[in-house]
């Protein structure tokens, strides 16, 4: 089986496909500026002129960053899977000699990169109007950021699963998406254990680079082995609840039904 | 991928059982056979049969709950996924394909998800788009073609994947009559054409029978018939002649039928009578001419009643369920 043959067509699909709902990638990049613009007039209203100057809302930004990261890859799986389901296309799916899973991973990966190009057209817009300019350092970012959404691949990949069973359990994604606000805003002072739920460490380091300018080598190595071990651990966690309820769908044969 | 007479396909004491205690459901109870390199198998069976969770079964879509699957002498089970590089199958009641992609692109996907790359597949990717007549929709959106035209291109993204083995479940379904006869001629073709092993579910007697060399017949999760076609319909070849006679016939001849046929029918319209007969010996034949010819009758037609798949079928299937 040629890998790179499979992981080839996976990338192009998702190109023509993207082509073709290219409308709905420019109504999520607007609906996306205008809850970040939401946020940050009610962040002001509430804050006062000392929020719009400090950190805070610098660190809204990146949270909200980590967030939108963080929400398309898991929905890229979630969602994907669902909709594969629904169109009929994820039996074939599974009918590839390089495996289910392979192929789940070269359409997340693909979907990173078209997630990066939305991601900072989003950011440029955000940072054009709140006229606060944060530091791109790429390569300490890129990194950081792909270490941080694992976790958020790991929750998708459960959440895959869960819906391979019980289908129809999209309002419950939704919910989600909410709950991943809380991994990002729990104050670690008060919540010490905060730090190990997904996205936090990442949010954390992430707004290190970017607001204060620290490269990725200079951050502390505990906190990147926290990074790390709590980004491996969710999606671990999250393979082997998709693998689960992957065995569960193919016993009670429901792969195909939606 | 059949060496020494290894058969392609080799599935023995398949079984599948969904739920338990009370919502127990045996969908397959202990299904076996055999597929030699370049047959076309036919798999024929009432609507719960078990065809389709067997075909999923094979494909590892599905968790048998015990069973052995071999495929060219290799058992399956434990070589997911690799071993699907040597089978593929489209599915009932799925759509298969990308409606937001072209003809061609579809082609081109699924083939590359098998390993097949676009530099090795192209002149193979135009020769199916050229046998099943879509050249001039190879670019536009599947969304945008008829149901007909949709089920080809789901059939020919399979065999893009040049697996040897191919599972059609169901290809007819949902079709009108031309465009369900349009595809039957192109199977044909395909299965005359190309050294590929095919297994054909269908309720398309037709199909079935067109395409065929073998037929399985499954009921009620087990396999109940296993023979070519031609050899089971011989086995239902009867020896009912049907005699057309102009006008209508005096009632002399119902008793005189009656008499020297066991199993008789007179049916009459207004303008000719039809007269069936079950001869018990081929020479009875003379019999019926000479009956008739003393009524004064005059014969339009006569002619033997040729056994077709779908009264085979039905009679296999009733006897199995002990209806008559």
């Amino acid at each position: 089986m040629k890998l790179w043959v499979a992981s080839k067509a996976i990338f192009y699909r998702n190109l023509v496909l993207m082509r073709s709902y290219f409308f709905n990638t420019i109504s999520m990049l607007v609906t996306m500026y205008i809850v970040f613009l939401l946020m940050f007039y009610g962040a002001k209203a509430v804050g006062g002129a000392s929020l719009s100057m400090g950190d805070t809302l610098e660190g809204l930004i990146v949270g909200y960053l980590v967030w939108m990261f963080a929400i398309m890859a898991y929905s890229d799986l979630s969602w994907s899977l669902t909709n594969e389901a629904q169109v009929g296309t994820l039996e074939q799916l599974y009918l590839s000699p390089a495996g289910f899973k392979w192929l789940s991973g070269m359409n997340l990966a693909s979907n990173f990169l078209l997630n990066a190009v939305i991601a900072f057209v989003l950011l440029l817009g955000i940072m054009l109007t709140t006229g606060h300019w944060l530091r791109l350092d790429l390569i300490s970012l890129l990194p950081l950021l792909v270490v941080t959404v694992l976790s958020a691949y790991g929750i998708g990949f459960a959440m895959g699963g869960l819906a391979l069973i019980f289908k129809r359990i999209q309002s419950f994604f939704q919910i989600l998406q909410f709950v991943f606000v809380a991994f990002i805003v729990l104050p670690w002072d008060r919540f010490p254990w905060a730090k190990y739920l997904p996205l936090a460490m990442g949010n954390v380091l992430t707004r290190r680079v970017m607001v204060e300018g620290t490269r990725l080598w200079q951050l502390p190595f505990s906190d990147l082995l926290v990074l790390a071990g709590t980004s491996l651990f969710y999606l671990a966690a999250g393979l082997v609840a998709f693998s689960t309820c992957e065995r569960a769908a193919k016993d009670r044969g429901l792969l195909g039904h939606y | 991928m059949s060496l020494n007479g290894v058969p392609v396909l080799e599935v023995t004491d398949l079984r599948k059982t969904f739920g338990s205690g009370s919502r127990r459901v045996e969908a397959v109870r202990g299904i076996s056979f055999r597929v030699q390199r370049g047959e076309v198998v036919g798999l024929l069976g009432p609507n719960g049969a078990g065809k389709t969770t067997t075909i999923k079964c094979i494909l590892g879509l599905m968790q048998p709950t015990s069973g052995e699957i071999r495929l060219g002498g290799e058992l399956l089970q434990g070589n997911y996924p690799r071993i699907l590089s040597q089978v593929s199958g489209v599915l009932e009641g799925s759509r298969n394909i990308y409606w937001r992609m072209s003809v061609r692109d579809n082609i081109s996907f699924f083939a590359g998800i098998n390993g097949v790359s676009e530099a090795a597949g192209r002149d193979y990717f135009d020769h199916l788009i050229e046998l099943f007549g879509l050249q001039e929709k190879r670019r536009a959106e599947v969304r945008s073609l008829s149901q007909g035209m949709k089920q080809k291109v789901a059939i020919a993204c399979v065999l893009a994947k040049q697996t040897p083995l191919v599972f059609l479940d169901e290809p007819t379904l949902g079709l009108d009559i031309e465009t369900s006869y349009e595809l039957r001629e192109t199977l044909k073709r395909l299965a005359t054409h190309e050294e590929r092993t095919l297994v054909v579910s269908s309720h398309d007697m037709d199909v079935i029978q067109d395409i065929c060399q073998r037929v399985i017949i499954v009921s009620g999760g087990k396999v109940v018939t296993d023979q070519s076609v031609e050899s089971l319909l011989q086995l239902f070849r009867t020896r009912t002649f049907r005699v057309v006679v102009a006008g209508s016939v005096n009632g002399w001849l119902d008793k005189a039928l009656a008499a020297r046929f066991a199993h008789c029918r007179v049916t009459r319209t207004d303008y000719q009578t039809q007269v069936e007969v079950d001869l018990e010996h081929e020479d009875h034949i003379y019999d019926l001419i000479d009956l008739l010819r003393e009524s004064g009758a005059k014969i339009e037609t006569l002619n033997q009643q040729e056994p077709d798949l779908e009264r085979v079928f039905l009679a296999i299937v009733r006897r199995e369920r002990g209806e008559q």
